[in-house]
């Protein structure tokens, strides 16, 4: 059944996703063009340099509302599908809450990270052929991964980096996930309550914000015999991935703690007007 | 074998009780009213039989188990209010009741819906609320399920299509099936009961045949109920 909740999130998520990033790719290229009539003879003329100006303006606020926006997206849809109306069909649905839950995170993740992907390769065509760069010269300016093997071999550093990488990384997911279930949480909890239950998701959010503040804080305080004496990279290096096992362990605890308050609010207290 | 059935169920929220030790059993077969006035406990009743809510006492029983996953392959439900994706077009509508209800008939509920004139490009948004609700009791209605839960399923629209409801629910139901159907408009519904619960202050009380109360009290169960809950 995850698998037909997925399909039908996708189904119901993409419709608003797919024309942003088509309306984030059209301000690309106008951005490219813009960007070629500036470094252009058509600078000269004042109407079209003040344009060419605003569109990369635009093009830069539509970067920054496109990723606020897949955030946004993506709480409205937990609220608007578990939380209103509709949600009278889904939990009514021979589905477990559990279900429900995963299939929005799994989503949300997704679409996290295509955004990502899809503003990193958009900001390159942006800049593609400008001032004469094609992507071959872009392509050829990089070493190859063997000589970026070697060298890291030659240094020393090739499984202190990888091990970096690899927390680091996984650092990143959880932190995706626990964001996405800080806001579920907080949802979840403040519909418990028959009247002022967006408040209330506002209060817990908070509340929720400060408790994991403080965990954090007495963690940092607690790993101050981690800090290194000597100035090595591998030193660094080895900080730095220690740092990021512990930001992995935070947050698989917090995840934890929201899931649970989430399966809580969900399957215990919830009751749809 | 009773497929609902509530033993001393009580649902409190805050101060209020919702329901009050309400003890029934609903056998399969039967078309059943379950009637009383607002605020009565009838929508609290169906939203416990759904899981949508949990009980402060006592225990609700579908076909034996407590409300869950199997519980809801087992029920389809129509709640009071609109509760279906404005943004979804009658097929991704069908579409979604098939991936999830292995007891949907999609061409049952093709042919009601095409009876109507609504096409499957048709979006929730561009209906009326009359088509709405004809369309969501389609769908409700296109499962062979063991227990209907209808939730004033003809409040607020006009008498043709009250007639329209009424005849869908009769026709299409599943014959081994229980049908509950909550409301306070009993002369509309009176035509196709066979038993009546009527409940009041969060208390059932009474529970018998439209024949008993035709034949003992020698009055429709619309008159009855008008006796029963005189202000």
């Amino acid at each position: 059944m995850l698998g037909k909740l997925l399909k039908h999130e996708f189904r119901a998520t993409g419709r608003i996703m797919l024309p942003m990033m088509g309306a984030l790719l059209a301000m690309a290229l106008l951005a490219n063009l813009s960007i070629r009539g500036l470094a252009g003879g058509l600078s000269d003329i004042p109407a079209l340099r003040i344009l060419f100006i605003l569109t990369l303006v635009f093009f830069g606020v539509g970067i920054v509302a496109v990723s606020v926006m897949t955030l946004v997206v993506m709480v409205s849809r937990f609220y608007r599908n578990l939380l209103k109306s509709e949600g009278y069909l889904m939990f009514t649905l021979p589905v477990s809450v559990h279900g429900l839950i995963w299939s929005k995170l799994i989503v949300s993740l997704v679409w996290f990270f295509v955004t990502g992907l899809f503003i990193l390769l958009i900001m390159g065509l942006t800049g593609l052929n400008m001032a004469d760069t094609s992507l071959e010269m872009i392509i050829s300016g990089f070493p190859s991964w063997s000589e970026v093997l070697q060298k890291l071999d030659e240094l020393g550093i090739r499984g202190a980096l990888g091990e970096v990488f690899s927390w680091a990384t996984l650092a990143m997911l959880l932190g995706a996930i626990v964001s996405c279930l800080h806001f579920y949480g907080a949802m979840a909890l403040g519909h418990m309550f028959s009247k002022n239950k967006v408040l209330l998701s506002v209060v817990f959010f908070v509340l929720i914000s400060m408790a994991f503040n403080i965990m954090e804080m007495s963690f940092a305080f607690g790993i101050e015999d981690l800090f290194f004496d000597e100035n090595s990279v591998r030193e660094a290096l080895h900080f730095a991935s220690r740092i990021s096992m512990y930001a992995c362990l935070m947050q698989l605890i917090q995840g934890a703690v929201l899931y649970l308050a989430t399966v809580l609010g969900l399957k215990r207290g919830l009751n749809l007007e | 074998m009773t497929i609902l059935e509530c033993r001393e169920l009580s649902k409190r929220f805050g101060a209020v009780q919702a329901l009050d030790s309400v003890n029934l059993n609903i056998e399969p077969g039967r078309v059943i009213g379950l009637l009383g006035p607002n605020g009565s406990g009838k929508t609290t009743l169906l939203k416990l039989a759904n899981g949508l809510l949990t009980p402060t006492g006592g225990e609700i029983l579908i076909d034996g188990e407590a409300p869950g996953k199997r519980s809801r392959s087992l029920v389809s439900y129509l709640p009071d209010k609109p509760y279906l994706a404005e943004w979804m077009k009658v097929r991704q509508l069908l579409d979604f009741f098939e991936d999830f209800y292995a007891d949907f008939d999609r061409d049952r509920a093709m042919e009601m819906l095409l009876r109507l004139n609504i096409g499957e490009d048709m979006r929730i948004k561009e209906m009326s609320k009359g088509t709405r609700e004809k369309t969501q009791l389609i769908l409700v209605m296109s499962r062979k399920a063991k227990l209907y839960l209808l939730d004033e399923p003809i409040g607020g629209v006009d008498p043709a299509t009250r007639d329209y409801i009424l005849d869908t629910i009769i026709r299409n139901y599943n014959p081994e099936a229980a049908v509950v159907i909550s409301t306070h408009l009993i002369a509309d519904v009176e035509q196709v009961l066979d038993d009546v619960i009527f409940i009041d202050k969060g208390r059932i009380v009474l529970q018998s045949s439209v024949d008993e109360i035709r034949g003992e009290k020698n009055m429709s169960v619309d008159q009855y109920f008008r006796e029963v809950f005189r202000c």
